[in-house]
């Protein structure tokens, strides 16, 4: 293979990742392009050291594979950036730095983004990005948020979640999708700023700040929902595996022989009729959905013929696995797929041609593990690659402060007075 | 001099010819759109390439029934583009893409994975044409691979990647998955992040490059610990519902006073329970044994979830949850459309709402970029300063302005069906 194209895009631009695991994922896609990303995360360690799970059989923050998902690619300095004595020693790691990203609570961040402007009056090439529940400002600027508040607040749950009863009413919850999304989603946003920031201050020379929402982050991926409300004054319902919708809509989970799903997905029109009809004849499926009856079925009550198709999906369905109708259904171009687990892809040829994961060493197990690290190819190679694993805790402290321009004598203090 | 340096935008004088539709393309655009470059959408009137979005739900109200111009999605995600029509199934279509593609810098595309080839427009024939374009392809699978020609939309790409299923109450219940094509958002965000990367390696080196990006892979990045956690354990990854894999509890979503209205509350930590506790008051179940430390809580986590549903029905969602925010907790109503655009003042002082004008169904909110920048001219109203392009809205501006056609070269190819 040879190097990922964009694994370089970011050669030469340095990051200090600042704060809570809020904004590690934005350092973790800058890494993936190739910058140069220093966690700092204080001698305790990033939250995300804490939360499981762990490769080793009792919780051990060197160990955690939530941090190393988050921080593959990244240096780890213990520098304690709040505390007097490390101030000089993180001015001089911001005087190298191109970019500061400080994600955390509000009242946190804005009394260090007072430093950070001042290092920007005297070098305003640098570009900073915070990443705050709702921003700097605003009435809600200091409400207590975690990435399931967020998804709820942010209109994401209220679209996902389990069709309601015949009478209209939910018995289940709105449903938070799984895995710190607002704080991909805010992220990704995040990484958006920072690469416009960078083009940016290719032409002018200038940084800038950005004060990122993760709020108004998830709130703007909610795809149809504030539109129908801005346009209609109607809301959309959430429905078992599919879109929420003003109205109900038929079925596009279905289950198959092997206990598991497919999702159908269906514009419903004749075309798909018929492909579905010689899927299921080839496959030997009975079915009458080319009988002289079920066209007049069509003719004269087409929401009658649409439950009768639907139900004609679910027979062709149950009687083949998952992988089988996926495959199937994709010869005949319907939008078909199988609901997978995600690591049922690890072994598909297809992802492996594309080189879509990356193994990264654990020597903990003596073996490596293989992470998603790439989105996309130059037509044949993967285009992103992380450089190195996820640091130990304060692995490159020395190393990176000795490159700042300290001195031996200067780290040793730093250490005395619990900086780093 | 200095006010010029200040209304230069991030992307400034970066053209990217516009080739998608849907949403997964469109948002990419959008995001480049929103940071200064010009983009231009290309369509045509005939079912294949003309973007089935314009015809979607909502529409302002009002008007022609069959305009191309009313959809209220296609408002949101096309904001700040030029609008121009070209027929690429006529060879002249196709010379006319060659001549827009040596003036850009950039093409994203989203077709089916061999359409651009089949008129021989892929990447081979347009970097001849311009060595330093960057050619974004995004497609559901990818282009490479084994699943080349296979297709697919958001909720395709979702199921494949894991993301349906990891999304919802644990089994038997079936999956919740995602209720809209969460992956056109994330695939446009990645679509555009790499073509701004791009963009910074070009300037560099003078090259330009071929990204095909897929939305399966981007939704496999979003899926956290999943996969590595799958390998170590060698089991398969549960579905957990709202609860944390953690030994976080409560946390989910629980039942508030009015129809289908609903609390999110997440504790992680002791300060959290014991403000919970206080807050709850005297009922004898807030101090049971049962529910005293965080493991057993975790253990416990059905009764416990059951005695605080019963607990959050009698309140107001809001009021409940500035009580709560008050001790401390991390607690939030959850929101639907309308509360956000009408009840949530934060979204309000943030200017979340942008006022744009569109030509045909006048000021309409369009969703803003969900940050505030200090110096950058980043808006989501774009170069034209407007919502989305009316089709072919921009056709004298690209073919006479641009590309320099005369009168009556335009009423030519307009009269051969070309623009």
């Amino acid at each position: 293979m040879s190097k990922p194209i964009l694994s370089d895009a970011l050669a030469g631009v340095t990051v200090l990742e600042v704060g809570d695991a809020r904004g590690e994922f934005a350092g973790l896609l800058l890494a993936s392009m190739g910058a140069e990303v220093l966690r700092l995360e204080g001698r305790r360690g990033s939250h995300s050291r804490r939360v499981g799970p762990y490769t080793t059989p009792m919780p051990d923050p060197e160990h955690s594979l939530c941090f190393s998902r988050y921080n593959l690619g990244k240096r780890s300095v213990t520098l304690e950036v709040d505390h007097p004595a490390a101030a000089e020693a993180f001015a001089r790691l911001a005087a190298r730095a191109d970019i500061i990203i400080d994600g955390g609570e509000a009242t946190t961040v804005a009394r260090r983004l007072e430093r950070y402007q001042q290092w920007r009056t005297a070098r305003p090439r640098l570009i900073v990005c915070t990443i705050t529940p709702f921003g700097l400002d605003g009435p809600y600027r200091d409400l207590k948020m975690t990435d399931l508040t967020h998804l709820a607040m942010g209109g994401v749950m209220m679209s996902c979640g389990y069709d309601p009863q015949p009478d209209g009413t939910y018995d289940t919850p709105p449903i938070a999708p799984a895995m710190w999304q607002a704080y991909h989603i805010a992220c990704e946003h995040a990484v958006l700023a920072l690469t416009a920031a960078l083009n940016y201050r290719e032409l002018t020379g200038q940084g800038d700040v950005i004060d990122l929402s993760i709020h108004e982050a998830v709130s703007t991926c909610t795809e149809v929902a504030i539109p129908t409300w801005i346009y209609n004054q109607a809301l959309v319902h959430r429905q078992t595996g599919r879109h929420a919708a003003e109205r109900r809509s038929r079925p596009w989970l279905r289950k198959t022989s092997d206990g598991r799903y497919v999702k159908a997905f269906m514009f419903w029109g004749g075309h798909e009729r018929r492909v579905i009809a010689q899927m299921m004849t080839e496959a030997g499926v009975e079915h009458d959905l080319d009988s002289e009856s079920y066209r007049e079925l069509a003719k004269n009550s087409p929401s009658e013929a649409g439950a009768h198709f639907s139900a004609m999906i679910d027979r062709f369905c149950a009687a083949l696995p998952a992988e089988e109708i996926f495959h199937r259904a994709q010869a005949k171009g319907l939008l078909w797929a199988s609901v997978r687990y995600p690591e049922e892809n690890l072994d598909d040829p297809h992802f492996q041609a594309r080189g879509t994961f990356q193994p990264i060493e654990h020597p903990e197990l003596g073996r490596p593990l293989s992470y998603p690290a790439s989105v996309g190819t130059d037509g044949r190679d993967p285009v992103t690659r992380f450089a190195r694993p996820a640091p130990r805790l304060g692995e490159h402290t020395r190393e990176v402060l000795t490159a700042a321009g300290l001195n031996a004598a200067e780290i040793d203090r730093l250490a005395a007075a619990e900086a780093i | 001099m200095a006010e010029t340096e200040r209304k230069r935008r991030p992307l400034e004088g970066v053209r990217v010819i516009d080739l998608t539709k849907i949403v997964a393309g469109p948002n990419c655009t959008r995001m480049l759109a929103t940071m200064g470059a010009e983009v231009i959408r290309l369509e045509w009137h005939d079912q294949r390439a003309l973007d089935l979005l314009r015809m979607v739900n909502p529409k302002a109200p009002g008007g022609d029934e069959e305009s191309l111009n009313r959809s209220g999605l296609f408002n949101n995600i096309n904001a700040g583009k030029y609008g121009a029509t070209l027929n690429l199934s006529l060879p002249q279509g196709r010379d006319l893409l060659k001549r827009l593609v040596a003036k850009s810098t950039v093409l994203c595309e989203n077709y089916s994975p061999n359409q651009m080839e089949k008129w021989g427009l892929g990447y081979q024939e347009l970097s001849a044409v311009n060595p330093r374009l960057i050619y974004m392809q995004i497609t559901g699978m990818g282009k490479s691979g084994t699943y080349n020609g296979y297709l697919s939309v958001g909720p395709t790409a979702q199921a494949l990647s894991g993301l349906t299923h990891m999304s919802g109450l644990p089994e038997p219940m079936p999956p919740a998955g995602w209720g809209y094509s969460y992956l056109d958002h994330s695939t446009g965000y990645y679509g555009a992040m790499l073509v701004m990367a791009a963009l910074l390696k070009l300037r560099r080196t003078g090259k330009g490059c071929y990204i095909d990006v897929s939305q399966t892979e981007v939704g496999l990045m979003t899926t956290g610990t999943a996969v590595p956690a799958a390998q170590l354990f060698g089991r398969k990854t549960p579905r957990l519902g709202n609860r944390a894999a953690e030994t976080w509890a409560p946390h989910g979503a629980y039942p508030c006073r009015g129809a289908d209205e609903w609390i999110a509350i997440a504790v992680q930590t002791d300060e959290h329970r014991q403000a919970l506790r206080a807050e709850i008051g005297d009922a004898s179940w807030a101090h049971d044994a049962r529910f005293a430390t965080a493991a057993l809580r975790k253990a416990n986590e059905d009764e416990l979830d059951s005695r605080l549903a019963a607990w959050t029905r009698d309140h107001d969602r809001y009021d409940l949850m500035n009580r709560l925010q008050r001790r401390g907790i991390p607690a939030a109503a959850v929101q639907n459309a309308a509360d956000r655009c009408e009840r949530d003042a934060q979204l309000k002082a943030r200017g979340y709402f942008v006022p744009l004008p569109h030509s045909e169904i006048g000021t309409w909110a369009v969703e803003n970029f969900p940050a505030r920048f200090g110096a950058m001219p980043v808006e989501v109203g774009g170069l034209p300063g407007r919502g989305a392009p009316m089709i072919g809205e921009d056709n004298d501006y690209v073919y006479r302005e641009l590309l320099g056609l005369s009168p009556e070269e335009i009423a030519t190819l307009q009269e051969e069906m070309v623009i």
